[in-house]
């Protein structure tokens, strides 16, 4: 290769890398940002109602009452097709039911305690996974975005022949754009192997949608779920004919007995009350990206089989790893808090990705002030927005609007910043920001 | 102590010890083969010590490892860099056209096109036809399934990169070629 060649093909890849970065710079921020958020997902459920019930296990039999129990409260509604019961688990001690209707949760002698409150939590998940955007268009944008990550990377890699040689180079005090772009590319250079795991992990969590349907149409005549039962196990033939309730409690037994060694985290039902009806444990494997493995019963509680996410086929342990290796929830606390501290330099590297580029068109005297701070506005608002809507939570309740709360904030922070470019709107935000923080933490405590 | 202990301690030690190395050798004024070497394979071995001590697993937590030294490096280079004067890379990305050049819209969008909608699914025919040929060659269905469900945003995040790299002539040759050869195998080759 002539140095002609490379330098070319620096050049291209530097034009790619801005075309693609500037084009995503927004959305991918906001996934960013909402992404390290949302790693402490349960420890936010425990935020937003500490008063629920909390317990290191749970009986089988327990277990069993609490079911009957809620299923009790629904008599009149349609049936519910699908019954969950969350079990205690070390992140989330806590038992709750949910079904097609309702989510409570149950004390320890399996009464129903108070129904689930933790809507701040669910439209985090949600705005991470689909931008606030309902159907799979959503979840297929955030694929696509995590697609565009893979193409950063590769582009900003080739963009940067000394990236690698200059990696512990950061001169952080140095003005004029440079310690921005050490910032940039530093962070960006080291987190590589991070950011590549969270895009793939999150493309194919995001583009399972299309895939899938691809999938069906070529592979299965048009059927989904037929796509995933080789993967993660199928669903039974439903009978609608009324039957008495699953054995629950001989399930859990079963799995204590014959599977000592790992953590039952959920206990499906398929179509229970019915004599279609099934059992399904997902059980977690301590030392394992897998989400857990999934234990098939009858109703009688007999044991038909694991679908293979521990020691099957290679295609679904990968499949069962995607989760947890996107999330970081696979090592408890110590690698949730490295999850936080990597997903806060990703945040760094998108919002510094655009002001490099916004500070070398000002070097060269193309000022374009309204954007400058229409960006600012993106790098401070979306946290400042996000941070009101945990307020919101925290002051006003689980029913607080906040998806609108979300994107009415942003969308005023970035039109005002606009419309009065100066550096007090971007103060106002920074300690806007710190404040609703402040509060929130101060709420939570009282 | 455990052997799975003793194999992810000295499989974290491996990584920290390999960026420090590296640390090193990109210090000096002169490139240091060997002691690059050194340092790309303290962190392979270390890798390949979380591998055997507890598989993907453990290679997650030794990266971990491996970045967190990183960043504690980083973090010292932060603190003790002094406030310079350098001047800035001026190397211009042009994305946007330069003063009185023409915007070439038009232009702009078919990239995008190319790029989005276009890679994507082109990378989803690579991905069924690859389905279809690990069926024709015995594979598990959840293997086929899963390379299939993978390959989609990998390869669309390559051809997105590559279609940006090319001129028009080539982002079109790169699509069409792997596409039509891969709709040819879907047409041709097994139906399930």
């Amino acid at each position: 290769m002539t140095a002609a060649i490379q330098k070319d093909t620096v050049q291209k890849a530097l034009s790619a890398h801005a075309a693609i970065g500037l084009v995503v710079s927004a959305l991918l921020y906001i996934v960013c940002v909402t992404g390290t958020v949302v790693v402490f997902y349960q420890e936010w459920q425990r935020i937003e109602q500490p008063d629920a019930p909390e317990m290191a296990r749970i009986a089988p039999e327990t277990v069993q009452a609490g079911i009957a129990r809620v299923l009790a409260t629904e008599k009149g509604k349609p049936r519910t097709t699908h019954l969950y019961v969350h079990l205690p688990v070390p992140d989330l001690p806590r038992t709750t039911v949910t079904t097609d209707h309702q989510a409570v949760h149950l004390d320890g002698a399996g009464r129903i305690a108070a129904r689930e409150e933790n809507g701040w939590s669910e439209f985090l998940l949600a705005l991470h996974y689909t931008l606030s955007v309902p159907g799979p268009v959503g979840i297929t944008i955030v694929g696509a975005l995590g697609v565009m990550i893979v193409a950063l990377s590769l582009s900003g890699v080739i963009a940067h022949p000394r990236i690698f040689r200059d990696a512990f180079r950061l001169r952080a005090r140095d003005r004029n754009g440079i310690g921005l772009a050490d910032w940039h590319n530093r962070l960006s250079v080291w987190t590589l192997p991070f950011i590549l795991a969270i895009a793939l992990t999150g493309a194919v969590i995001g583009l399972a949608t299309v895939g899938g349907y691809g999938l069906a149409a070529k592979f299965y005549k048009g059927d989904i779920e037929a796509t995933y039962a080789p993967i993660f196990g199928g669903e039974g033939k439903p009978d609608a004919r009324p039957a008495p309730l699953p054995d629950v409690a001989a399930t859990l037994r079963h799995m204590a007995v014959r599977f000592p060694g790992v953590r039952p985290s959920y206990v499906i039902l398929h179509d229970p009350g019915t004599a279609g009806q099934h059992v399904q444990v997902i059980a977690e494997h301590d030392r394992r990206l897998i989400y857990g493995e999934n234990y098939a019963f009858d109703a009688q509680g007999r044991f038909h089989g694991a679908a293979g996410l521990a020691d099957g086929e290679v295609g679904q342990q990968a499949s069962a790893s995607i989760y947890n290796l996107h999330f970081g929830n696979f090592g408890g606390l110590p690698v949730k808090i490295a999850y936080v501290l990597l997903g806060l330099a990703l945040s760094v590297v998108t919002a510094t990705g655009v002001s490099i580029w916004l500070g070398k068109r000002e070097r060269r005297g193309v000022h374009a002030p309204r954007l400058r701070s229409g960006w600012d506005a993106v790098t401070w608002g979306v946290p400042l927005a996000l941070a009101l809507t945990l307020l919101a939570r925290l002051l006003i309740g689980n029913s607080a609007p906040f998806v609108a709360i979300f994107w009415i904030a942003s969308a005023l922070f970035v039109a005002l910043a606009m419309a009065w470019p100066s550096r007090r709107t971007k103060r106002g935000m920074q300690w806007s920001l710190l404040a609703s923080l402040l509060g929130s933490l101060a709420a939570a405590i009282v | 102590m455990a052997a799975f202990d003793v194999m992810m301690g000295t499989g974290a030690a491996a990584a920290a010890a390999g960026v420090l190395v590296l640390r090193l050798s990109w210090a000096r004024a002169r490139r240091s083969a060997g002691l690059n070497a050194v340092g790309w394979l303290l962190i392979l071995a270390g890798i390949s010590a979380g591998m055997v001590a507890a598989g993907a697993w453990g290679v997650a937590v030794v990266a971990i490892i491996a970045m967190g030294t990183a960043a504690v490096l980083l973090g010292h280079a932060a603190l003790t860099s002094p406030p310079g004067r350098s001047r800035p890379s001026e190397r211009r990305a042009h994305m946007l056209p330069g003063k009185g050049e023409p915007l070439h819209l038009g232009q702009r969008v078919l990239t995008f096109l190319l790029a989005v909608p276009g890679a994507m699914l082109s990378a989803l025919l690579v991905a069924l036809a690859a389905r279809a040929g690990a069926g024709a060659a015995d594979w598990h269905e959840a293997n086929g399934n899963a390379l299939a469900l993978f390959l989609l945003p990998t390869l669309w995040g390559v051809f997105a990169f590559l279609l940006l790299m090319l001129r028009r002539r080539g982002q079109l040759l790169l699509l069409a070629l792997p596409a039509a050869a891969s709709a040819a195998i879907l047409w041709l080759g097994p139906q399930a």
